[in-house]
């Protein structure tokens, strides 16, 4: 019996994993340990509803609704001197909760701060495009629909960006085998040469273990190149590395060995 | 009236040399590589490195043109991707005749390290190869050699046949 | 066998240049000589003057995060060496401390020294490589040339210390592999004692030229509202009037034990880049001879260690594999299995050569990532092409994606 492969996370899984084994916590603190965190958290709580809030690794993190993401970004910079969105991406939990993660990393150069304001989306809805704020949102958000396929409401040009445009499938789904589906196997072979030339060019050679019995013949052994088709019979001469004929090449010097100097100091 | 006074003689026979038809266009076309500049990636810095100061690929007749029309031999030098593909072929097209490509690195030779969806694996899928440097970045002296290859694999053919297609792998 | 034929339609069929309104599309790239890599610029020209500008990237996009997603934390860092392949080093921090805080580890002090003269001489090798080829771009074939000449000194020091000139792997999560070489102290004393003289030798030949202070000057202007709203970072950001370098601000390593300062400008033109990036060489030099001294400093107080002592996420060091037989079996888990980092999620900034290089890890305690992002400084000094190339003209494009400094292994990952 074949053995049974999920298809809604493609990804590589560990092999063996101990059945007893907890994986600890990156520890978590409480906002209120950090005077900065507490204050800014206090002004997003005024206006907005927050499900979860704490710090982790020295940056605090804050649970919004998904209809909120423009109003408390608008909040961060115009208020809290939140001014630069470093990074903004989603994560998929397609498998476990049918849901996208979504984060924006934002930093603050006058307090040195760095808060991260996450939400849930649905598969399938839309979240409100921040690129009116935030100009370098343009492109994230773009690169999001490209990977996720989460689209952005309001956002200018809501086109791939990484991929071509005539690609099917959004690559950082875990549905998305790493190596592609057969759209992106034979992407170029049919953009190029159309899908008759499949046949003459042959499938993708993934296997990076695999040794073809030719090797040895079309590829030779440095100082004993040779034409490919050559057979290769392993007792051939030790041949000096040249690449020069024997006779010479016209109005070309060989380098000679022993009127040239090998500098041992390159900063001499 | 000056009378010239070269000594046929001496100097090996300069400036009168007896040769092949074959010979001398080979030896013209061998010594004066002309590479389009097709730096992809990682592979591309160690190119311009080996054009610039300390590895002086001038001294081979290798000068890097901007375009495949003044251009006899591609260095496809890094990883090529899906949506590069197109263009590639492109370019390889534009070239004029007789025309070589090398594959520098292992990303350009195999798709290499990046055994991923939006990778060609391997340029020989694309346009035909004539020499695949191996390495994650080849260094400039590995570069250098399989010019000085390439150089011998011309002399080797007879120049006055016209370039037979070659097999696309 | 018969050649195929291909399918491609010449290309200008694909686009309409011939409008009502005598605007002419311009397709530049995706391999462009001066382009830095492969960036496809769709410009919109009236007469030579660019009325609108749309960069296209991804042409070398690899699937990075992807490929971390199905990788063990050690397999990625090669990977991340092909990122900005012009300071490999810088990415292979970037990485190792994103996990190192992560899982919560400290590294030695020898370590924390070597990997600061790392990254530091990784700096100078990328500000090197930028202007040789924005010089070259540019018109000034002896700037390239010159500059060549001295990164292949330091990269001979690299070459020394882990073997490879290009994708150096140089740092592990924890610690560094290896001590540095004999020579190499000596070979970078010498280095630095020449490269003021060096750097004064590009700035005798680019300040006062006139070709150069024309395309530079007044041209690529950046204001401070657009840099920060663009994610700007790095140079570009403190060419444009906001002095944040995040060595200073958020220190890691031992960044708050040395003296250095932050050169910034408030013109944001091309030629206020330019002055960042060779001041910031000066600096870089600073910071270098100070971590010779630190270096000095480990030996005399007998710290050898390189690599941080955490059995659960790294390996012992090869003395105790050879011999113990915990470590072995330590040692074989880690290998076959790798490491696998509490639940939780980081996202670690450093101040790589471009900018702010930054990793956010997602990890749900298995040994691959569940997520991984990389936050490339080059991808935002891209997308503000959009907003700075129009009003300039034809020439100023080459110039103006000189001094960005962007590399698309980077860009597009």
């Amino acid at each position: 019996m074949r053995a049974y492969t999920p298809k809604d996370n493609v990804q590589a899984k560990p092999y063996y994993t101990d059945r007893f084994y907890v994986a600890p916590q990156v520890p978590k603190q409480a906002v209120e340990s950090d005077e900065v965190f507490a204050a800014d958290l206090e002004a997003i709580k005024a206006k907005f509803e927050v499900s979860d809030a704490y710090i982790q690794v020295g940056q605090m993190v804050v649970y919004i609704h998904a209809k909120d993401n423009y109003g408390v970004l608008e909040l961060l910079k115009d208020e809290l001197q939140y001014t630069q969105l470093t990074e903004m991406s989603a994560i998929d939990w397609l498998a476990k909760e049918n849901k996208f993660e979504i984060f924006y990393q934002m930093l603050s150069m006058n307090k040195r701060k760095r808060v991260r304001i996450k939400m849930f989306i649905e598969n399938g809805q839309a979240v409100n495009s921040v690129e009116k704020l935030f100009r370098s949102a343009d492109w994230s958000e773009r690169e999001m629909f490209d990977m996720f396929g989460i689209e952005a409401n309001g956002h200018p040009f809501m086109k791939r960006i990484l991929m071509p445009y005539d690609w099917q499938g959004h690559p950082l789904l875990k549905t998305y085998p790493l190596q592609g589906d057969e759209f992106a196997a034979w992407y170029e072979v049919d953009k190029i040469y159309g899908k008759e030339a499949r046949d003459i060019i042959g499938p993708e050679l993934r296997d990076p273990a695999r040794v073809d019995r030719y090797d040895s013949d079309r590829f030779a052994r440095l100082g004993h190149e040779v034409p490919k088709g050559t057979v290769i019979t392993g007792d051939e001469p030790k041949i000096e590395q040249s690449y020069q004929e024997e006779g010479g090449v016209f109005m070309i010097k060989k380098f000679d060995k022993e009127s040239s100097v090998v500098i041992d100091d390159p900063q001499r | 009236m000056a009378q010239h006074k070269i000594n046929y003689t001496q100097d090996g026979g300069l400036p009168v040399a007896l040769t092949s038809i074959d010979k001398i266009v080979n030896w013209g076309r061998s010594n004066s590589l002309w590479a389009l500049t097709y730096g992809l990636a990682c592979c591309g810095i160690e190119m311009m490195a080996s054009g610039a100061s300390r590895f002086d690929f001038d001294r081979y007749g290798t000068i890097f043109r901007a375009s495949p029309r003044q251009a006899d031999v591609m260095i496809v030098a890094g990883t090529l991707t899906k949506k590069h593909a197109e263009f590639i072929k492109r370019l390889y097209d534009q070239m004029t005749e007789p025309r070589w490509v090398i594959s520098m690195g292992s990303c350009a030779n195999t798709g290499g390290m990046f055994n991923t969806y939006a990778t060609v694996q391997g340029v020989d899928r694309i346009i035909p190869v004539d020499l695949y440097l191996p390495g994650c970045a080849p260094r400039p002296e590995t570069l250098q050699y399989g010019v000085m290859l390439l150089q011998k694999k011309i002399r080797a053919n007879k120049a006055g046949n016209a370039q037979k297609p070659k097999r696309l792998m | 066998m018969a050649q195929i034929k291909n399918r491609l339609t010449p290309f200008f069929e694909n686009i309409s240049f011939d409008r009502e309104d005598n605007e002419l599309i311009l397709n530049f790239g995706p391999q462009h000589p001066s382009a830095h890599g492969q960036l496809r610029l769709m410009l919109h020209l009236q007469q030579e003057q660019i009325t609108k500008a749309h960069p296209d990237i991804g042409y070398l996009h690899r699937g990075m995060e992807k490929m971390a997603e199905n990788m063990i934390y050690n397999e990625f860092m090669p990977t991340t060496d092909r990122m900005d392949y012009i300071a490999s080093s810088s990415n292979n921090y970037g990485f190792a401390l994103a996990v190192e805080k992560l899982v919560g580890l400290e590294v030695p002090r020898r370590a924390k020294v070597i990997r600061m003269m790392l990254l530091e001489i990784n700096r100078i090798m990328s500000h090197l490589f930028w202007l040789a080829t924005t010089a070259l771009d540019i018109g000034a074939m002896t700037v390239f040339l010159f500059a060549f000449r001295e990164r292949e000194y330091l990269m001979d020091i690299i070459e020394g210390y882990c073997g490879a000139r290009l994708t150096h792997s140089a740092i592990r999560i924890g610690g560094v592999p290896l001590d540095i070489q004999d020579s190499f102290l000596l070979q970078l004393k010498t280095f630095l004692d020449k490269l003021p003289q060096n750097i004064k030798d590009y700035e005798d030949l680019l300040d006062t030229n006139r070709i150069w202070l024309m395309r530079m000057e007044e041209v690529g202007h950046i204001s401070k509202e657009l840099s920060l709203s663009w994610g700007c970072t790095g140079p570009m950001l403190r060419a444009s009037g906001t002095a944040w370098d995040i060595r200073k601000e958020e220190p890691y390593e031992l960044y708050d034990e040395v003296e250095f300062s932050v050169p910034f400008s408030d013109k944001g033109d091309n030629f206020a880049r330019y002055r960042v990036y060779m001041q910031e060489m000066r600096e870089s030099a600073k910071i270098l001879y100070q971590t010779i001294d630190m270096y000095w400093a480990c030996v005399k107080n007998n710290q050898t260690e390189l690599m941080a002592h955490a059995p659960k996420y790294i390996s012992a060091p090869k003395l105790d594999i050879m011999t113990q037989n915990y470590s072995l079996m330590q040692h074989f888990v880690l290998v076959t299995q790798g490491m696998r980092p509490p639940v939780g999620e980081v996202y670690v900034a450093t101040e790589s050569p471009k900018g702010e290089l930054g990793f956010y890890i997602n990890s749900q305690g298995g040994p691959y990532p569940y997520r991984l992002k990389l936050r490339a400084p080059s991808f935002w000094h891209t997308g503000i092409l959009t907003d700075l190339l129009p009003g300039h003209y034809i020439p100023d494009v080459v110039s103006i994606i000189g001094t960005t400094n962007i590399v698309f292994g980077e860009v597009d990952r």
